[in-house]
């Protein structure tokens, strides 16, 4: 994960980048790319594992962010976790539109919500917690670790994974809700708290 | 419900399955700006995000970026051969595929291939196709063809490139349903273009193919007339 991780560097000078595009400075846009590009790539890719597909995704979710970057407070923002949450978005809208299931399954709106993204902690993507995620994601049991990601990559509700997995709803409930307390136990955090 | 209730479903949420009436009341919550929700939702969405940079890193092409950049009017004016060849060799394909539409689906195969995934979906068993904007005087004129597993290939010609801050987005409008979204494109100059959006189409279900001018980032759902629109209905394999 550390290559990936590397390609962003919350750099202080972010603030400045999100002015400037919302001064509509095209190259702004092009550092936000150098910046941002393969991480939201690797992501879109990991969740529709079709790269041209990918590459349209991620496309649409750099536009996106020009069009609505008014909308992120640049005295505060932090424009990384912004646009790969609308690089996940799109991806499994993507999935669900394709599959012929209800799109818009992701919960927030990162238009109407873009402040809980922008004023993240500007480092978060390659803090020392990105690192502790990722080590408890690998220590979850294999059942945890799957419902963790058919949620996060696939978008797959609870009964959706229940069908998926030929599990009963309630099993992956308890799953999903063991998962979640194991990254708590791992993170030494209360996640939600 | 209390903060209190709802803080158990912020990691549900961020991961986007929580369930009603949680998600309702979680969302309502945001919306107000609730000073104990926002702070822990924003919590969650940050270890949910770190989760998406396990993600296996992987390597865009070199052409992304350049795509990216040109649909915001970035180096158009320092094009030189090395950013023209592609340009170049898609304005060859497409010329390559509106004669071969015309003509005949068989006699360029060899070079077509290169025309990789569009080719693809043209040659694909179960492919159907229709025409749109013949009756118009000054119409786009193309034809769509539709592959249950290939995806949709669109080929039009009278399609001048759109406004400054405009593009075309093209959608699949499912038989009594919302149409969805299958990708955003610009045409060429001389009013050419080819759009594909690789992937499974359920061909039955599908009652029209069409494009409409939206702004840069795209639409969840059309917000202008399609200027194109190519019915499927009763197109069969």
């Amino acid at each position: 994960m550390l290559p990936l991780l590397m390609a962003v560097y919350a750099s202080p000078e972010e603030r400045a980048l999100i002015a400037r595009l919302q001064r509509r400075d095209p190259q702004a846009l092009a550092e936000l790319y150098d910046q941002y590009g393969k991480m939201a790539y690797s992501l879109v890719l990991r969740v529709v594992r079709d790269n041209a597909i990918a590459e349209d995704l991620v496309q649409e979710t750099f536009l996106r962010v020009w069009n609505r970057v008014h909308s992120i407070d640049a005295e505060k923002g932090s424009l990384g976790p912004w646009l790969l949450a609308i690089a996940r978005n799109r991806a499994i809208d993507y999935l669900r539109s394709s599959a012929g299931r209800e799109r818009k399954a992701v919960e927030l709106d990162e238009a109407d919500h873009a402040s809980l993204y922008g004023e993240m902690e500007a480092g978060i993507l390659i803090s020392d917690q990105a690192r502790r995620v990722k080590v408890a994601m690998e220590k979850l049991a294999p059942n945890y670790r799957t419902v963790m990601e058919l949620a996060y990559f696939e978008g797959l509700s609870q009964t959706e994974m229940a069908v998926r997995m030929g599990q009963p709803l309630g099993t992956v409930k308890t799953w999903v809700r063991a998962a979640l307390q194991s990254l708590r136990d791992e993170l030494g955090v209360a996640v939600s708290s | 419900m209390s903060c209190e209730e709802l803080r158990e479903h912020y990691d549900l949420y961020s991961l986007g399955i929580a369930e009603e009436p949680e998600r309702s009341e979680i969302r309502a919550h945001l919306d107000r700006g609730c000073e104990v929700c926002v702070p822990g939702v924003r919590r969650a969405l940050e270890t949910a995000l770190l989760i998406g940079t396990g993600a296996p890193p992987a390597q865009p092409s070199s052409q992304l970026r350049r795509r990216i950049l040109a649909s915001v009017g970035v180096e158009r004016r320092r094009l030189n051969w090395i950013a023209v060849w592609p340009m170049a060799a898609a304005i060859a394909v497409l010329s390559l595929l509106l004669l071969f539409v015309a003509q005949d689906r068989t006699r360029y195969v060899d070079e077509a291939l290169r025309a990789r995934p569009a080719l693809g979906i043209l040659f694909a068993p179960g492919t159907v196709e229709a025409s749109f904007g013949r009756p118009q005087a000054q119409p786009p004129r193309g034809t769509v063809f539709v592959n249950p597993s290939q995806g949709v290939l669109l080929i039009a010609s009278n399609l001048f490139p759109t406004p400054s801050g405009k593009i075309y987005e093209m959608w699949l409008i499912p038989k009594g349903a919302k149409p969805t979204p299958a990708g955003l494109f610009q045409s060429y100059r001389n009013g050419q273009a080819l759009h594909v959006r690789p992937g499974a189409v359920d061909v039955a279900s599908t009652a029209a193919v069409a494009v409409t001018v939206e702004n840069l980032a795209g639409a969840d759902q059309p917000t202008t007339t399609p200027l194109i629109l190519a019915p499927l209905a009763g197109r069969t394999p």
